[in-house]
């Protein structure tokens, strides 16, 4: 059972939004935490 | 392997990325940790750490040398599953949330995932498991100082020995310098390189190469690694899931994070953690597919990451490579220390040499053992046996026999200490034996099976009646609270 081009692209794209979303979604928590007072 | 020839940078550019980072990660763990002068600022940060550091420190320490070179060669070797079957290394990420919520609550003033053995299952358990967790530990040490003597050679042709000793030195230093503050203030940072770098990397592989010409090049040379029917790969997929879940549930690297995290913050860190680091070796990974549509020769497997980045960014590429390598296994490294030192302390030092050990004593202890580590590592790495790097493997089958004591210990008043010292001595012994009579695949398999069925048996013939308030306990550090508070 062969992974077809568009599954293999979906595969890929969904994995590679999520690792840019992360430093964002770091920077923002980080941002959040800072403001609260609670960055550790 | 001749890593020599596959060199990508010069030494000199080499030594000048190992030395600007060196001096950032001294500078930053000396500034993060400069306040860190009671014992649970130094070893748990303050035991207050938010969701931001929390969640970074737990991708960081999770993405490992291996994340960013071995996903790649899985991909090359193994196909679609190789690298869907690392990223199931998140699964022990999600699966520790509870535990980190519980651990937290149930051991407001606990230092180390020894001290909830030897309090929930008495000494015996608790030896037997200090066996397994710091034979893990140095496994884990020695394979990490190796790897980044030999990454560093095959991506610089900087001198094995030189690579090790500084990223042995840089880590000892700045753990050193400012304790768990240190690691998890350098870890925030480590963890935006490493995806930068990652993301960097594969957006210009597709932009210059493109997805369709990747699966059609692959699919035209090597039709196997796109099968979702592999057997091998299907068998490494269920393996590296339960090493995964083994390797986080007992150890103190995660323990202390569950410690150190302010409350309410364990499990929404471990969660979205999880859920961030999962797509990470596909990102890394899917790379080594390009192999030929580029028509490259690699001549070792695990060097396929680095060379595509440097055939598709040149010099650029190679530096990315570094630095993410870099930053990987520091990232790691630091927190080994940083939790191996308190482990040995607490555990050992105070728990069987001195048990008056005041706070002050516990301190310089785990200044003390952070340095000893660094030297036994160096050690242990210099002579550059391939077998000492092979340790960490076998250790799967010891880690995941492990997992039901500490999870049925957590959460289950009839779980008791015959279980347990069955589960995890019957239960390794088993798995080092599937090691070698079928192969690494299987290993942690068959021991946390094997531990699995001792610990509920043994628990329905002899039910314990647990009182998990006995897992509060009074501890030296708790007498010196520090400047901002001090411990929860």
């Amino acid at each position: 059972m062969i992974i077809s081009t568009t599954a293999f692209t979906w595969l890929v794209g969904i994995a590679l939004v999520l690792t840019t979303a992360a430093p964002i979604i770091l920077l923002g928590l980080l941002l959040t935490d800072w403001k609260k007072g609670q960055l550790w | 392997m001749n890593i020599v020839n596959t060199a990508i940078l010069d030494p000199a550019t080499g030594w000048l990325i190992l030395a600007i980072f060196s001096a950032l990660w001294i500078a930053l763990g000396w500034y993060f940790g400069r306040n860190s002068l009671q014992l649970d600022d130094y070893v748990l940060a303050g035991r207050r750490v938010g969701l931001a550091l929390g969640t970074a420190t737990i991708m960081a320490t999770w993405v490992t040398s291996n994340t960013t070179m071995a996903a790649p060669q899985l991909a090359l070797q193994m196909g679609v599953w190789g690298m869907i079957g690392y990223s199931l290394g998140s699964v022990g990420l999600l699966m520790f949330a509870p535990l980190a919520r519980r651990i937290r609550r149930l051991m407001p003033s606990g230092y180390t995932s020894g001290d909830f053995i030897r309090l929930r299952y008495g000494t015996s358990a608790w030896r037997v498991f200090l066996l397994i967790s710091l034979f893990y530990s140095l496994g884990w040490l020695v394979s990490m100082g190796m790897a980044g003597g030999i990454l560093i050679h095959a991506l610089t042709g900087i001198p094995y020995h030189y690579g090790m000793t500084v990223i042995l030195s840089i880590c000892v230093g700045y753990t050193l310098l400012g304790g768990l503050r240190a690691v998890i203030g350098t870890d925030f940072i480590q963890a935006l390189l490493i995806l930068s770098g990652a993301v960097i990397i594969a957006v210009l592989a597709i932009r210059q190469i493109g997805l369709d010409t990747i699966h059609a090049s692959v699919l035209a040379d090597r039709p196997e690694l796109l099968n979702l029917l592999m057997p091998a790969s299907i068998m490494f997929l269920f393996n590296n899931l339960l090493f995964g879940v083994g390797e986080i549930f007992h150890s103190n690297v995660w323990w202390s994070r569950a410690f150190a995290f302010r409350e309410g913050v364990g499990f929404k860190a471990c969660v979205l953690a999880g859920l961030l680091w999962a797509p990470i070796p596909i990102v890394a990974g899917f790379i080594a597919l390009a192999t030929p549509a580029l028509g490259l020769n690699v001549p070792a497997a695990d060097m396929v990451g680095p060379m595509i980045a440097a055939q598709i960014l040149g010099t650029t590429g190679a530096i990315l490579v570094l630095v993410m390598v870099f930053a990987a296994l520091s990232s790691s490294l630091d927190s080994l220390l940083a939790a191996t030192s308190i482990l040995v302390v607490e555990d050992i030092y105070r728990r069987h040499l001195k048990h008056d050990a005041t706070a002050v004593e516990m301190r310089k202890a785990t200044a003390c053992i952070i340095v000893g580590l660094g030297m036994l590592t160096w050690i242990l790495c210099a002579p550059r046996l391939t077998t000492l790097a092979e340790l960490l493997y076998f250790t799967g089958a010891f880690v995941a026999s492990t997992i039901w004591p500490i999870a049925a210990g957590l959460f289950w008043q009839r779980a008791n200490a015959a279980g347990a010292i069955a589960g995890m001595t019957v239960g390794s012994a088993a798995g080092l034996y599937s090691y070698f009579a079928v192969g690494f695949y299987v290993a942690a398999l068959v021991g946390a099976a094997v531990s699995m069925t001792l610990v509920i048996t043994a628990s329905f013939l002899n039910p314990a009646r647990f009182d998990f308030g006995d897992l509060q306990e009074r501890h030296p550090g708790e007498a010196v609270p520090g400047p901002g508070g001090g411990s929860a």
